[in-house]
C-alpha cells in the first residue's frame, strides 16, 4: 500500500514541478472572471453565463491535465528509463499502474477543486452584489449547491479519461498515446448518436455495428449535466449513482487491462 | 499462480468489467432515458445541428456566445442612428441557434419573442417568427406559463387577434403552476375582445415583472392607456362646450370660459393638441408616448 | 552453503526488424553460481550480453528460456527485492526530484520511516560524495553526479546482493578510485557484489572471481589468475629527457621505441627482458621515469581468440550431431 501511495504522491509532486497545472488553473481563474464582464453585455443572465463558463472551463482544462500528463505517465518513465531503478525496488508492476494513476486522479481533485472554489466566489460575490428582485428571476440560485452534481460527473468523466490515457500510454509512446485518447474522447462525445444510428441508414450491419460501437466505447455523454443543472433542473440521485457505477466498471476494465499489458512487457 | 495465469485472470477480469459497464449503460439508458427533444435535434441537418457538433460538450457555453450577440445585434440595430437604415434579418437565426445549442435557455424564448414581435423601426414586426420560437420553447419546457402568456400577449398586442390570445391565456392557466390571475385574463381577453380594462389588466400583470425593462414597458403602455381615457374625456368635454360660431376649437378658449383649469396634459407633461376644426384630440407630435398602440374604439370614430 | 545466485540456462532472444520481425539472440544458455560475500565481475567487450543479463535478473524483461534465482528466490519476487540492490547502466532518474527527494522517494518503497529515512539518505550520499548539490534538482547534476546518486540509491536499503551494470562509466579517475574503494567496503561487510564491465583493469582490482561473456555466451568463468590468457606479455617503460646515443644503445633489447615528445620515449619491452634493468641503465644514464604498466591482453584480444575457439567447438558440437 506505502508503495502505491509513494508513486502516486511523485507524480502528484512532478506535475506540481511541471508548474503546467499552475497555468491551467490560472487560466481557468482568469476565465471565470473575464466570464463576470463578459456578463455585462448580456441582459440579467451573467449569473448562467459564469456557471456555463465555469463548469465547461472545468472539464476542458481538466480534459488537458488527464492526457497530457496521463499520456506520459509511463511511457515517458519507460523512455527516460527512470522505471529500471524504481522496478528494482519493492513495487510490483501493478502496483506501479495504481500507484500513477492515483497520483493523477489526485492532482485533478486538486485541480478541479480549485476550480470549483473560484467558480462559487465568483458566484457568490455576483449574487451578493445583486438586489432580492433580480436574483429572483434566475433560474437557479447563484452559488447553487446543484453544481456540485455538475462538478462530480465532470471529475468522473476526468477520471474515465485519465485511466484511458494510462491504458494506452502502457504500450504506446506519448504522441500515439495522445492521438488515441483525444480520438476515443471525441468519439465518447458523439455515442449518443451512434444510438440512434437507426434513424439515419438502413443497412443493418451499419445499425449493429453503431450500436456495438455505442456500448463498448466509452459513453462520455452521460456525465454532461451542465445544462440541467444550471438551468435548475433535477438530475436525479439515481442517474447520478447509475452513471457513478458505469464509470467505476469501466476504469477498472482499463486498468486491468493496462495491469495485463504492462505486467509482459519488456523494457528495451 | 504462473505469470500465465496470472495474466489470463487479467485479461478475464478486465473483460468482465467493460461487459459490467455494458450492461450499466444499458440498464441506466432504461431508467433515465436521454430526451426526445435532445435525439431529435442531433438528427436535424441544419445549421444549429451542425453547431451542436462543432461545439462537442460545450453547447451550453456555445449558447450564451450566440445569446450575446443576439442581443448586441438586436440592440446595435434597434438604436442605429435613423439614416441608418434598420435591419434585423439575422435576430431569428441567432435567437433559433442560441435555443437550439440550449433548449433550456429560458430568457431566450422569452425576450426572443419581445424582441422579434416590436413594431418596425424599434424590432423586426415578425409575430409570427415570436410565436415560432416560443413554440419551440414550448417543446423544450412544457411546464413553462409564461411561455403561454408571452405568445398570448404577441397575439394581443401586435396581431390584434384576441381570440387566440385568449386561447393561449387558458392553456397556460391549465398548467398546474400557473398564478391564479391567468384563469380571468383569459376570461376578460375572450370577454371584451379589445378593450382598454383588459388591456391595462395584462399590462399590471407585467408591472411586477422580474426583469426591469419589462417593468419599463408595461408603465410605458399604462401611462398610453391613460392618455387615451384622457382623450376621450376631453373630446367629451370639447363636445359639450363647443366654440362660439365661426371661432376654431382651441384650449385657450376653453380655459378662459372657465371650463379647464389649464392646458390638459398628457401623462409624461407634454399638453394635448387640438384640431382647431373638428376639435378632434390628439397626442402632441412631441410627446414620448408616440406611437400609441392601435386602438379599435378611437379608430371607430 | 547455496549460492546467492543462480542462473540457470538464461536465454533472451529480442525481435529486430520492423516489418518480419525475427528473432536475434542476445543470451544464449547462461549458467552462472555466485556465492555469498563474492565480488564477482561480468566482463565482456560492448553488445556481449551484460545489460541484458543484469535486466532479466532485475525482470525488467523476461526470459525467453531459463530461470535464476536470487537469494533463493524466484525471479520476480517482489519481497526479495528488499535485500536487493541495483545500478543500471548510465542511471537515469526524475531530473525535476533533487538528490536527497529522489532517495527519500525509493526510502517510502522500501517502507522506510521519516526518520529513518533521512539518516540514510544523509549518511549514503556522504557516503558517495555528494554534499551541499544534494539539495540541487538532478537536471543540473553531471553525468558522474548521477553515476554517484545511483550508487547511493543501489545501497538504500543496506542490500545484501548489489548488481552494478557499468558503475565505473561516466566517472574520472577520482571518481573511479572512490567506487573502487566503496565496493571493496562492501566486500568487508559480507554483501554479494555482482558487477559488470568492459575494462578488465576495473576487475583485476577487485573481484574474486570473473565470467567473460562475448557474443551471448560464457566464454570464460574462474579467478583472473586462472584464466591464463590474461598474463603480461610485457612492459611499457615511458622515459623522459633521454639522449639520442643513449637510445641508439637500448634499441636493440627493446621490441619498439616510440617516440612520444622530443626525448620522451614508450619503449615496449619484451616479457623475457625484466624492465629493472633496463630502467636503472638509462636512469644511470640521466633519464627520468614517467611510468611502467604491463602490456597484457585487452578483454577484445581475449575474445577474439575464445569466439574463435567457441565458434569452433559449436561447429564441432553441430557436427557431431550431425553424424548421430
Ligand atoms: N532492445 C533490444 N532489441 C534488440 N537487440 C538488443 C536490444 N538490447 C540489446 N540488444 C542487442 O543485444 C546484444 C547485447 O546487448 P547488451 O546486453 O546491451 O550488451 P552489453 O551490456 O554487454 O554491452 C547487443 O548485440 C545488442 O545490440
Ligand atoms: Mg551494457
Amino acid at each position: 500500500m506505502h508503495a502505491i501511495r509513494s508513486v502516486a504522491v511523485n507524480v502528484f509532486k512532478e506535475s506540481v514541478r511541471d508548474r503546467v497545472p499552475y497555468n491551467l488553473v490560472l487560466f481557468a481563474v482568469l476565465l471565470i472572471s473575464s466570464s463576470y464582464l463578459l456578463g455585462q453585455l448580456t441582459a440579467g443572465q451573467d449569473v448562467k453565463i459564469v456557471k456555463d463558463l465555469g463548469l465547461s472551463a472545468t472539464a476542458v482544462f481538466g480534459l488537458f491535465i488527464a492526457v497530457f500528463i496521463g499520456i506520459g505517465l509511463v511511457s515517458k518513465e519507460v523512455e527516460r528509463r527512470s522505471i529500471y531503478p524504481l522496478l528494482a525496488k519493492p513495487v510490483s508492476r501493478p502496483q506501479f499502474i495504481a500507484g500513477k494513476y492515483a497520483g493523477l486522479v489526485l492532482t485533478l481533485a486538486v485541480n478541479v477543486a480549485v476550480m470549483t472554489i473560484a467558480l462559487y466566489v465568483v458566484l457568490g460575490y455576483m449574487s451578493w452584489m445583486e438586489p432580492a428582485a433580480v436574483r429572483a428571476s434566475w433560474d437557479a440560485p447563484g452559488p447553487d449547491p446543484r453544481l456540485l452534481k455538475a462538478i462530480a460527473l465532470i471529475f468522473l468523466e476526468l477520471m474515465l479519461v485519465t485511466a484511458i490515457a494510462l491504458f494506452f500510454s502502457t504500450f504506446s509512446g506519448p504522441l500515439l498515446s495522445a492521438a488515441l485518447t483525444l480520438g476515443l474522447y471525441i468519439v465518447g462525445q458523439f455515442n449518443a448518436d451512434l444510438k440512434n444510428f437507426d434513424r439515419v441508414v438502413n443497412s443493418k450491419t451499419a445499425i449493429w455495428l453503431a450500436r456495438g460501437a455505442y456500448h463498448v466505447l466509452p459513453d462520455l455523454s452521460a456525465f454532461d449535466v451542465k445544462t440541467q443543472v444550471v438551468h435548475g433542473l433535477p438530475v436525479s440521485s439515481g442517474y447520478m449513482l447509475a452513471t457513478t457505477g458505469y464509470a467505476a466498471v469501466y476504469i477498472a476494465a482499463l486498468l486491468l487491462g493496462a495491469v495485463a499489458i504492462f505486467s509482459r512487457r519488456d523494457f528495451k | 499462480m504462473t505469470a500465465t495465469a496470472r495474466h489470463a485472470a487479467l485479461v478475464a477480469a478486465a473483460c468482465a468489467a467493460l461487459g459490467a459497464a455494458v450492461a450499466l449503460q444499458l440498464a441506466r439508458d432504461r431508467w433515465y432515458p436521454r430526451s426526445d427533444i435532445q435525439a431529435a435535434e442531433i438528427l436535424y441537418v441544419r445549421s444549429p445541428a451542425a453547431m451542436q457538433r462543432l461545439a462537442l460538450d460545450h453547447d451550453s457555453l456555445l449558447a450564451d456566445v450566440y445569446w450575446i450577440r443576439a442581443v448586441q445585434y438586436y440592440g446595435g440595430n434597434r438604436l442605429a442612428p435613423q439614416l441608418r437604415k434598420h435591419h434585423y434579418e439575422l435576430l431569428y437565426p441567432m435567437l433559433d441557434i442560441t435555443t437550439s445549442l440550449d433548449p433550456h435557455f429560458n430568457i431566450a424564448y422569452r425576450f426572443g419573442a419581445i424582441f422579434l414581435s416590436e413594431e418596425y423601426p424599434g424590432g423586426p414586426g415578425r409575430s409570427d417568427q415570436a410565436i415560432a420560437l416560443l413554440r419551440k420553447g414550448l417543446a423544450a419546457r412544457p411546464d413553462k406559463w409564461q411561455y403561454y402568456l408571452d405568445a398570448g400577449f404577441v397575439n394581443y398586442f401586435h396581431l390584434h387577434d384576441y381570440r387566440a390570445a385568449a386561447d393561449w391565456f387558458s392553456r397556460g392557466a391549465r398548467l398546474p403552476n400557473a398564478p391564479n390571475w391567468m384563469p380571468p385574463l383569459a376570461a376578460a381577453t375572450l370577454a371584451k375582445g379589445n378593450d382598454r380594462a383588459s388591456s391595462r389588466f395584462l399590462w399590471r400583470q407585467l408591472l411586477d415583472s422580474d426583469q426591469a425593462w419589462l417593468r419599463n414597458a408595461a408603465t410605458r403602455a399604462l401611462q398610453q392607456l391613460d392618455a387615451l381615457d384622457q382623450m376621450d374625456r376631453l373630446e367629451e368635454i370639447v363636445r359639450r362646450y363647443p366654440p362660439p360660431m365661426g371661432q376654431p376649437h382651441s384650449w385657450i378658449g376653453l380655459i378662459r370660459r372657465g371650463v379647464l383649469a389649464g392646458l390638459p396634459v398628457d401623462p409624461t407633461r407634454t399638453p394635448y393638441d387640438i384640431d382647431p376644426e373638428t376639435g378632434r384630440v390628439a397626442l402632441s407630435p412631441s410627446s414620448s408616448l408616440n406611437p400609441m398602440p392601435f386602438d379599435t374604439a378611437r379608430q371607430a370614430r | 552453503m547455496p549460492p546467492v545466485i543462480r542462473i540457470d540456462e538464461l536465454t533472451k532472444d529480442y525481435k529486430v526488424g520492423f516489418w518480419r520481425s525475427r528473432p536475434y539472440r542476445a543470451l544464449d544458455r547462461l549458467s552462472l553460481e555466485i556465492a555469498e560475500g563474492e565480488v564477482f565481475g561480468f566482463l565482456g567487450p560492448n553488445g556481449a550480453g551484460k545489460t541484458t543479463t543484469l535486466k532479466l535478473l532485475m525482470q525488467l524483461i523476461f526470459p525467453t528460456r531459463g530461470g535464476a534465482e536470487i537469494l533463493g528466490r524466484p525471479l520476480g519476487d517482489v519481497q526479495a527485492r528488499q535485500r536487493i540492490g541495483f545500478l543500471p547502466e548510465n542511471p537515469s532518474f526524475y531530473d525535476y526530484l533533487t538528490a536527497e527527494e529522489l532517495l527519500n522517494y525509493f526510502g517510502q518503497l522500501f517502507g522506510y520511516a521519516p526518520a529513518e529515512r533521512g539518516r540514510r539518505v544523509a549518511a549514503l550520499l556522504d557516503r558517495v560524495g555528494i554534499g551541499a548539490e544534494r539539495r540541487l534538482q538532478l537536471r543540473k547534476f553531471s553525468k558522474g553526479m548521477i553515476q554517484r546518486v545511483g550508487i547511493a540509491q543501489a545501497l538504500l536499503n543496506d542490500p545484501e546482493v548489489i548488481f552494478l551494470d557499468e558503475p565505473m562509466s561516466g566517472l574520472d579517475p577520482l571518481g573511479r578510485r572512490d567506487v573502487r574503494n566503496l565496493i571493496l567496503e562492501l566486500r568487508d561487510q559480507g554483501r554479494t557484489v555482482f558487477f559488470s564491465s568492459h575494462i578488465l583493469a576495473d576487475a583485476e582490482a577487485l573481484c574474486s572471481r570473473v565470467a567473460v561473456v562475448a557474443n551471448g555466451r560464457l566464454a570464460a568463468a574462474g579467478r583472473l589468475s586462472e584464466i591464463l590468457a590474461f598474463q603480461v606479455r610485457g612492459w611499457d617503460l615511458v622515459m623522459d629527457t633521454i639522449r639520442p646515443d643513449v637510445l641508439e644503445r637500448v634499441r636493440p633489447v627493446v621490441r619498439r621505441a616510440t617516440e612520444i615528445s622530443a626525448g620522451r620515449y614508450s619503449l615496449e619491452v619484451p616479457l623475457e627482458q625484466p624492465p629493472d634493468r633496463l630502467l636503472a641503465e638509462l636512469v644511470a644514464e640521466g633519464a627520468t621515469l614517467v611510468s611502467l604498466t604491463p602490456i597484457r591482453d585487452t578483454l577484445e584480444d581475449f575474445f577474439v581468440r575464445r569466439v574463435a575457439e567457441a565458434g569452433a567447438g559449436a561447429r564441432a558440437e553441430e557436427a557431431a550431431r550431425a553424424r548421430d
